[in-house]
């Protein structure tokens, strides 16, 4: 069996190379990309199984990439993840299929990847 | 009186000027007056001016007498606390003053004179309470409503009060309701005020919580989770494990920056200073300009050099006007009457914005260099010591700091650090 493909959009390096090292370990096949640009260059390639995606991405916010994934891409599971709950009360971040809160503890946004994935196939 | 009812502000203030012109001997002369206010169902005993009993007039008399003391000179300076201690010290009086507004009290409309066989209870109360054998009660109208009642009386000299002495007491009691509605009006409007700043705090405070606790969540998450990486599964590639220290360390200095900033934001929160964007440049030209006079009489050169771009910085506007009227008050102080050079200048030094006070006038004292900005050292240069003491205060309020040095020679340099607004 192949193992699922995560693209992980966020603009801290450090965030990227935590899920590179947790989520390879646990047998995805992980990508990151630290801009808007990035992700959708990458998603037009196709391959992608699942996207982790951080609302705040500099001083654009990521919802907007949302909105086009699921424009594009209608079957592609997408799981918010941010530092602050407030955006949850933004209607955009509805097209999500998980949203998880960072934290020091990967469980919760690992999680809601398998749960996501699960569904969708 | 009318003059100085119109600049007061208090209204405990406002009944005690009133009721010491009922009491003074260049006044109306009243041994003691009291101040009643209807309130729910009941007058109630609100303040009162002069002694308590026999003794304590002869004694308050002749401590007057002997420190020539005119009460009615003492109107135009309040002494809020000799205002406070004169409520304090009629506070059981006046608890058993209070009465409740039986049909036909206090629908009085003029002055009269009351004694112990008054056909109206509370009339019969008040002489009973105050043991007195004449009480002037003076009612206090709104429209046809008892809105409070003023009573005196010549409880130790038993002088006898005039027709005249009645209507001039009565004038003074207008006065007093004018005065009482006007503080009144005024406290509910300051409070109002209040209210509306705390709600505005509140919610300032609110939002800023809400920006920090994303931005320390981040870097803590981040610092939490890798750590926890580097536990769960350590690498034996040095390399690898080093940068992933580096991030966690740099994670954790960025979270220790933004309580840093957190806590300067709600100490200037919590000294009732709002913080907004503030032109730097453009204040310090300003202020700098209202000093032009009065340096160019002290053969003073004062100069200001900003960039042409805006200078944003974390402050409050008054507070920052503040500091550099103190310093530049400070520099002028130094540079005495022989003249001299001043120097304003505004700079970005990222994550400040510094604004410089310098000037080549006598160096700091010895006494003063140990810590300019502690306050409370009286020497020529800084004046009353306090304006530094000042300087501090503002600019930590602000979340900034501020500090002097002499390394450059011949010139004292006093720097203020601002926040640069983001």
């Amino acid at each position: 069996m192949t193992a699922s493909r995560l693209l992980f959009v966020d603009d801290e390096e450090g965030f990227l190379e935590l899920y590179r090292t947790a989520f390879s370990r646990d047998g995805y096949t992980v990508e990151t990309t630290g801009t808007i640009e990035g992700a959708r260059d990458r998603l037009a390639q196709g391959g992608i199984d699942l996207v982790v995606l951080d609302i705040r991405l500099g001083e654009v916010s990521g919802l907007a990439l949302l909105r086009e994934i699921k424009a594009k891409h209608s079957g592609l599971p997408v799981v918010l993840s941010t530092a602050y709950a407030r955006y949850q009360d933004d209607f955009s971040s509805w097209l999500a299929d998980a949203y998880v809160v960072k934290s020091s503890e990967l469980g919760e946004l690992k999680q809601a990847v398998r749960r996501c994935l699960g569904a969708a196939r | 009186m009318s003059e100085v009812l119109e600049t007061v502000v208090d209204p405990e203030v406002a009944a005690w000027s009133v009721l010491v012109a009922y009491t003074a001997g260049e006044g109306l002369g009243f041994n003691r007056a009291f101040l009643l206010l209807a309130e729910g169902g009941q007058i109630r005993g609100w303040f009162g001016v002069g002694p308590r009993s026999r003794e304590e007039a002869r004694e308050l008399w002749a401590d007057l007498r002997q420190r020539g003391v005119l009460p009615l000179d003492r109107l135009t300076e309040p002494d809020l606390e000799a205002v406070e201690a004169e409520r304090k010290r009629h506070a059981a009086t006046l608890a058993a003053l209070s009465h409740d507004l039986v049909t036909g009290c206090g629908v009085w409309r003029r002055a009269f004179i009351g004694r112990s066989n008054h056909p109206n209870p509370c009339v019969r109360h008040w002489v009973a309470v105050l043991d007195s054998r004449e009480l002037v009660v003076v009612p206090l109208m709104a429209g046809s409503q008892p809105w409070g009642v003023v009573l005196a009386d010549n409880f130790v000299t038993h002088a006898p009060a005039y027709h005249g002495t009645l209507e001039a007491a009565e004038t003074l009691a207008h006065y007093l309701r004018a005065a009482l509605e006007r503080t009144q009006l005024l406290l509910r409007f300051q409070e109002e005020k209040r209210r509306r700043m705390l709600a505005e705090h509140a919610t300032a405070l609110l939002d800023t919580a809400r920006t920090l606790a994303h931005d320390l969540k981040n870097p803590l998450a981040l610092a939490g989770g890798l750590a926890r990486e580097i536990m769960s599964a350590p690498t034996a590639d040095r390399e690898s494990f080093t940068r992933r220290l580096g991030i966690v360390a740099t994670a954790v200095t960025r979270a220790e920056q933004r309580v840093a900033e957190l806590v300067a934001g709600l100490a200037s929160r919590a000294d009732g200073i709002s913080l907004g964007p503030v032109e730097v440049g453009a204040l310090a030209e300003r202020v700098t300009e209202a000093f032009r006079p009065l340096a160019a009489s002290r053969q003073v050169r004062l100069l200001c050099y900003h960039p042409e771009r805006p200078m944003m910085a974390a402050a409050a506007i008054p507070s920052l006007e503040r500091c550099l009227e103190n310093l530049l008050a400070n520099a002028l102080e130094a540079l005495g009457e022989t003249g001299g050079e001043i120097q304003v200048a505004v700079r970005d030094e990222p994550p400040w914005v510094l604004l410089v006070v310098a000037d080549n006038g006598l160096p700091l004292p010895a006494p003063l260099r140990v810590d300019p900005f502690a306050g409370g050292i009286t020497t020529r240069r800084g004046g009353s010591g306090l304006g530094l003491a000042s300087v501090r205060t503002l600019a930590e309020a602000m979340g900034g700091k501020v500090e002097y040095d002499e390394t450059e020679p011949g010139w004292v340099r006093f720097t203020l650090f601002l926040r640069r607004w983001s």
